[in-house]
Parts: C-alpha cells; sequence; structure tokens
C-alpha cells in the first residue's frame, strides 16, 4: 500500500502543469457555455500525455491522475477515453473517443464529431467506427452542457469487433468517469471558496458564515473520497472498486451541483464567472452509464454477486 | 500510488485473523454483547491482551524497544481493522494501542514510560480519559476541573462527564486547569482511579453497557510527578492525541463489515434479489470505502512522517457519513437486526451515535476542515 506519488508521477504531473498554464484561465470575455482547445489538446498529444498508462512503471493510476488534473481546467479536454479505454482496444484509434452505451443513441455523446472514433458497449460486445458526417446531428444551440455535444443518428453496419469484454471497457470507463469527476469537483469547490473567500456581505467574507463553511466543508469531504476511489479503481483494476468511484463521483456531484451556484448568488447564474464550466460538465457525467442507480447496481453484482 | 497490500501485509491480516479465529471462545459472539466498555468484557480483554502481548500483537507497530515488533502505521491499521471486524475483543485497550502508548512515548518523563509502558505492553491496563465537562464540550478550553500546587502535590477538584470506561480503569488521563489562560491554563495530571476523593457514576446510555461516567473530584490529591507534560502543555500534548483518536478505531470498516453481514442475511431471506435494496447496499459501500481510502490516505502521511492535518478531519467526517449510511440501511432492510440474534449489527448501530460525537463533535471537524483543508477565512469570535 502506497498513497503518495511516486516521483515519476510528481514529475508527470508538474510537466503538464508548466504545459496548461497558459489554459489554466478564462480568456477574457469569453462567456460561452463549453470551451475547448484545439492547441492544448494538440499539445497533449504532442507530449504523450494521454498514453502513459500503457507504460508500465506509470501504468493507469498515472493516467487517472492525468484525467483528474486535465479535468480541473476551464477548457474541456477528451482525456478520459483516451487515456484509459483506448488502452484496451488499439491505442491508434483516432482521437476523440466517444463512448456509448448500445441502444442508447437519443443520448447527446461528448465531443462527437467526424473523425472520432465512436466505441459502442454493450451485449453485442465491444465496437467501433470512425465517425463520418452523415452520422453527426448538431445538438443546436441549447445544450445545457459545458462540453462539446452532438447526436449519433445510427451506427453504421461496417464496424470494426474489438476482442476485449463489455465489462473491462464498462470498467475502464467508469474510472475514468470517476477521475475526471474528481477533477471538476475539486475545481469547482476551488471556484467556489475562492469567491467566497473574496466576496464581503454584512461586512465580512460570506466564506466566514458557518452556514456556507459546514456545507463546503461536506463537499471536500465528498470530493476528497472520490478522489481516492477514483485513484484505487485505476490502480486495482478491479470491476467493484470502479463501480463503487463512479458511484461515488456520480453522487458528489447531486451533492454540490446546485449548492455551488447557490453560493455565488446571482453571480452563480451568470456566464461571466467560468463555475459552470466545472458543475455543467458534471451534471453531464451525471447522467453517464445510467447515473448513480445504475453503478450501484453494478457494484453490488460486484461486491456481492449476481441479483438471484 | 499502490493500492495493493504487500504480501508482508496480506500475511499479517492473515496471521491476526488465524489467532483470533483460534483464540476467541465459541461464544465470542455472544459475550460479546456486553459492549466493549463492560465489566464482562474489560475483564475478558484484560486475559486476552495478554495473550496478544505475549504473541506480539498487541502493539506490533510500537519500536522494538518499548516492547513492540517494530511494524508501521500500516500494521497498525490492520490490526485496528482486524479486532473491529470480529467485535473489538481488546475492549477499552485500544485506546492505549492507538493514542496513550504513543503519546506516553512523545511527551512522557523517563520515570512515567518505565512505569506505564510496561503495564500497558503486558496487556492488562485500563485509562480513561478526563476530558469532556458537564460546560465544556465541544468548548474544550473552557473547562474548569481545578488543580492547585501544594507543595509536591495537587489537589483537584471538579467534574468530568461523558467518560468512557471510567468506571473500571485503573488510571486517567486527566485535563485540569492551572491558571485562567484558555489554552495554556491547562494541565495533564495522570490519577489513579482509586485515588481517595474520586467517585464515579454511570450515565445509562444508548451505546451499552458501561460506556459513560460522571465523575467526581472533591480534594484528589495527586503527586506532581503525575504531571504529564509542563503544566500549560496540554492542548499541544491532546491535539496530538486526538489526531491519533480520530483515526484510531477504523469505523468504515465496522460498517463495511456490519453492512457485508446485513446483505449476508438479506441473501439467506432472499431479500437481496430487490433493486431497490441493492442500491442502496451500493451507496453505502460507496460510502464506506471512501472512508476506507481517505483514512489510508493519512496513514500514508504517518507512513511518510508527515503530521496528519486536518485532513484527518475530512477522513473522520467521511467514515461518520459511511457509518450512518450503514446503521440506517439496517434499520430500514434488516430490522429485526436491533431486537436480538445479531449482536455485531446492533452493536454497529449502537456505535452509529458516537462516531459522530467522540473525539471532537462531526460539526468541529468539518469547522477544522473550513479552515485548515480549504483555508476559509476564519470566523469571527
Amino acid at each position: 500500500m502506497l498513497l503518495s506519488l511516486t516521483d515519476d508521477q510528481n514529475q508527470i504531473l508538474d510537466f503538464v502543469d508548466t504545459l496548461t498554464k497558459p489554459y489554466a484561465g478564462v480568456p477574457l470575455h469569453d462567456t460561452s457555455l463549453a470551451l475547448t482547445s484545439d492547441a492544448l489538446d494538440a499539445e497533449l498529444v504532442e507530449g504523450g500525455f494521454l498514453d502513459v498508462a500503457a507504460i508500465p512503471e506509470l501504468g493507469a493510476v498515472t493516467a487517472a491522475l492525468l484525467v483528474e488534473k486535465l479535468a480541473r481546467l476551464p477548457f474541456a479536454v477528451e482525456s478520459a477515453a483516451t487515456a484509459l479505454v483506448r488502452p484496451l482496444l488499439d491505442p491508434e484509434l483516432p482521437r476523440p473517443l466517444c463512448l456509448i452505451e448500445e441502444g442508447q443513441l437519443r443520448k447527446p455523446v461528448r465531443f462527437l464529431k467526424a473523425g472520432a472514433t465512436v466505441v459502442v458497449v454493450g451485449k453485442s460486445g465491444v465496437r467501433s467506427f470512425t465517425v463520418t458526417d452523415d452520422l453527426v446531428r448538431d445538438a443546436g444551440d441549447e445544450v445545457l452542457y459545458a462540453y462539446p455535444m452532438a447526436f449519433l443518428t445510427a451506427i453504421p453496419a461496417d464496424v470494426r469487433t474489438h476482442d476485449v469484454s463489455a465489462d473491462e471497457v464498462l470498467r475502464a470507463w467508469r474510472v475514468g468517469l470517476a477521475a475526471e469527476s474528481a477533477g471538476l469537483l475539486a475545481a469547482a469547490l476551488q471556484s467556489v471558496t475562492t469567491y467566497l473567500s473574496e466576496r464581503k456581505q454584512f461586512g465580512r467574507p460570506l466564506a466566514t458564515f458557518q452556514a456556507l463553511r459546514h456545507r463546503l466543508a461536506e463537499a471536500q469531504v465528498m470530493t476528497n473520497g472520490a478522489y481516492w476511489l477514483a485513484m484505487r479503481a485505476a490502480g486495482t483494476g478491479d470491476a467493484g472498486d470502479a463501480a463503487l468511484a463512479a458511484l461515488h463521483a456520480q453522487e458528489a456531484a447531486k451533492r454540490v451541483a446546485y449548492d455551488y451556484h447557490q453560493f455565488l448568488g446571482a453571480m452563480g447564474m451568470t456566464l461571466e464567472h467560468p463555475l459552470h464550466l466545472w458543475t455543467y460538465r458534471l451534471k453531464a457525467l451525471s447522467g453517464e452509464l445510467g447515473g448513480r442507480g445504475e453503478q450501484a447496481l453494478a457494484a453490488a453484482d460486484t461486491l456481492w454477486g449476481a441479483a438471484a | 500510488m499502490d493500492f495493493n497490500w504487500t504480501e508482508d501485509q496480506q500475511a499479517f491480516r492473515q496471521k491476526l485473523h488465524d489467532f483470533l479465529a483460534s483464540t476467541l471462545p465459541d461464544d465470542w459472539e455472544e459475550f460479546s454483547k456486553h459492549g466493549p466498555a463492560s465489566p464482562a468484557l474489560t475483564e475478558f480483554a484484560r486475559g486476552f491482551c495478554r495473550q496478544l502481548a505475549e504473541n506480539g500483537m498487541l502493539f506490533p507497530h510500537w519500536p522494538k524497544e518499548i516492547g513492540g515488533e517494530g511494524l508501521g502505521p500500516w500494521e497498525q491499521q490492520i490490526l485496528a481493522e482486524v479486532m473491529w471486524e470480529w467485535g473489538e475483543p481488546r475492549g477499552g485497550q485500544y485506546m492505549n494501542v492507538n493514542w496513550i502508548g504513543p503519546t506516553l512515548v512523545k511527551y512522557g518523563t523517563e520515570a512515567q514510560k518505565a512505569k506505564y509502558l510496561p503495564q500497558i505492553a503486558s496487556g492488562e491496563m485500563l485509562w480513561c480519559q478526563g476530558f469532556s465537562e458537564p460546560d465544556s464540550g465541544s468548548d474544550l478550553a473552557s473547562l474548569r476541573t481545578r488543580a492547585v500546587l501544594d507543595g509536591d502535590v495537587y489537589r483537584v477538584n471538579g467534574q468530568k462527564i461523558w467518560t468512557s470506561y471510567a468506571g473500571l480503569a485503573d488510571t486517567c488521563f486527566l485535563l485540569t486547569r492551572t491558571s485562567d489562560d484558555r489554552k495554556k491554563g491547562i494541565t495533564i495530571l495522570l490519577v489513579p482511579m482509586d485515588t481517595p476523593g474520586i467517585v464515579v457514576r454511570q450515565i445509562p446510555s444508548l451505546i451499552g453497557e458501561g460506556d459513560i461516567h460522571e465523575v467526581f473530584f472533591d480534594d484528589v490529591v495527586v503527586p506532581a510527578s503525575q504531571r504529564f507534560g509542563e503544566e500549560g502543555q496540554a492542548w499541544e500534548i491532546i491535539g496530538f492525541s486526538l489526531k491519533n483518536e480520530r483515526l484510531g478505531i477504523p469505523r468504515y470498516h465496522l460498517a463495511r463489515t456490519a453492512l457485508d453481514r446485513a446483505v449476508a442475511l438479506l441473501q439467506e431471506a432472499g431479500e437481496f434479489s430487490r433493486d431497490a435494496v441493492r442500491i442502496e447496499a451500493g451507496k453505502c459501500a460507496a460510502l464506506c470505502e471512501a472512508a476506507r481510502t481517505a483514512n489510508y490516505a493519512i496513514v500514508q502521511r504517518r507512513v511518510d512522517g508527515l503530521d496528519v492535518g486536518g485532513e484527518s478531519s475530512s477522513a473522520r467526517y467521511n467514515t461518520v457519513m459511511a457509518e450512518r449510511a450503514v446503521a440506517e440501511f439496517i434499520v430500514e432492510f434488516v430490522p429485526e437486526a436491533l431486537t436480538e440474534g445479531q449482536p455485531y449489527l446492533k452493536m454497529h448501530h449502537q456505535r452509529g451515535i458516537v462516531a459522530g460525537i467522540a473525539a471532537g463533535a462531526a460539526e468541529i471537524q468539518l469547522n477544522i476542515i473550513a479552515s485548515d483543508v480549504l483555508q476559509l477565512p476564519r470566523e469571527p469570535r
């Protein structure tokens, strides 16, 4: 048991810190609901950061650490599927990777665009294909999630079948979901505590009021738990750990998202404060893989056996 | 990061399980109904801890020079988990292992260490913790039990309350006021409980037989050599002790064990096929395991020689959430467990109340997280 970072992990995270420094702030006057950067994406690919899971001395925990760290940025980066799921399929699959559940075409898909790889997971196994223009339906301007999103209109006849079990891909998907959520939770919390420590009402910072302090502290507890469960799930590769991590992440998101906006008062309703970039991503992740109930059932199946 | 136990650690856990399986009496579970603070279990624990000590399992994480095996904080955690998995047959002596011993080693005089460490190491000594008073609970620094130096003795007058194990303890780790300075006026005395002038009254409680007491001190004479640390040093010392105590009982593991047992009962009854039950069980497990990893993160800090810091309050609060969730699961889905026949589930439920109260109320943990972890500006006082 070792819960501190290795030297290699510290070094990689330091590299990423340096690389992402120009992307740590929200561009002035940018009030878009979603925020992406092709330049950031390209730099991460070039540096090989999204491929660390395949390097034996780094592995899935380092990949999860990176996903967590990148999720803290205001810019949305497709890192979880690439860093944690792609190594199970084919490290050469074109990015971004879009994971969808078989039979769930009604749901909008994160990062979907022409040229992306869609991975379909379900009872027919694990299949992938490269997305062409005709398969993408724009989700319009009314998407209330802070990721780029689109609809997949159909699954083409010509797909590639991967020799990996759907359960194994679901496991890695859950690890990615948990690690990304952990980063989003941490960034949202940081953003709120900073604002409340500065914003004064009744002659003192709002963060000095116990009504807010205790709820923020509870949010810290959930955030901390989400982080550690995500890292453990990455480290053990255990399906039960992955389900628990995803469940806890989705629970935490549900608990904190509205509180955070409310704590900011009217500022929490604006696009001028970046909070929504993290909370609205958390909301998008809340509905993945069937939501909390499905993660809980998956955890129960693994921990105590399938329902008789 | 590596979330797997080493082979040695796995072997250590197995060795403890094997020892308990072969040492505890066949009717242990039924016997444990008395509760960890009961006279019956305290008496049993004296014999059992002596056996643990003889087999190097009472303080494996202590340095060899004071009777331990020189193992590390991970082994301390494994030890605690296994003991609670079996219903804590050490009774109140778990406190010696977790914080009284380490505190003695760090702050005791040579004479005090020579006097108490062998007694603790023999597995026969029980302590109680004289902290809370009727008017000083969460606001512990307002305590008023007075100790006045009179030549080479202190004369102690006052009252403690909610004191666990006081009825059977040999010695009290007592907080007293020696000056009016709020925190720097508090001094620790190690007081034999058979000293004339001490009266103990048990308080009937929801949490088990013999668990909480009032302790009255009426002109109790304590030799000055029984002072622990300097006059006024208590606040620093108990800061160290409480950080150890907060993590002392692996309640997340107790909760997870209770959850597994509750699920097994539901499976036997054919009730664990309903999604409504399975979902709640999954949520409980997530809280237990989140608490476990949060606690392990603190153990790692100990391994690295770091101060456990405010993060220990976060781990503690997470543990409270887990304990409560499991206790609620039990009453919702296994209500019969709170009557008879399931001593472990009953014990877990009884102790579910304690988690948010003892070693600093849950709200105090939230205050510490807000100030020390989130670094929020302080509340005005």
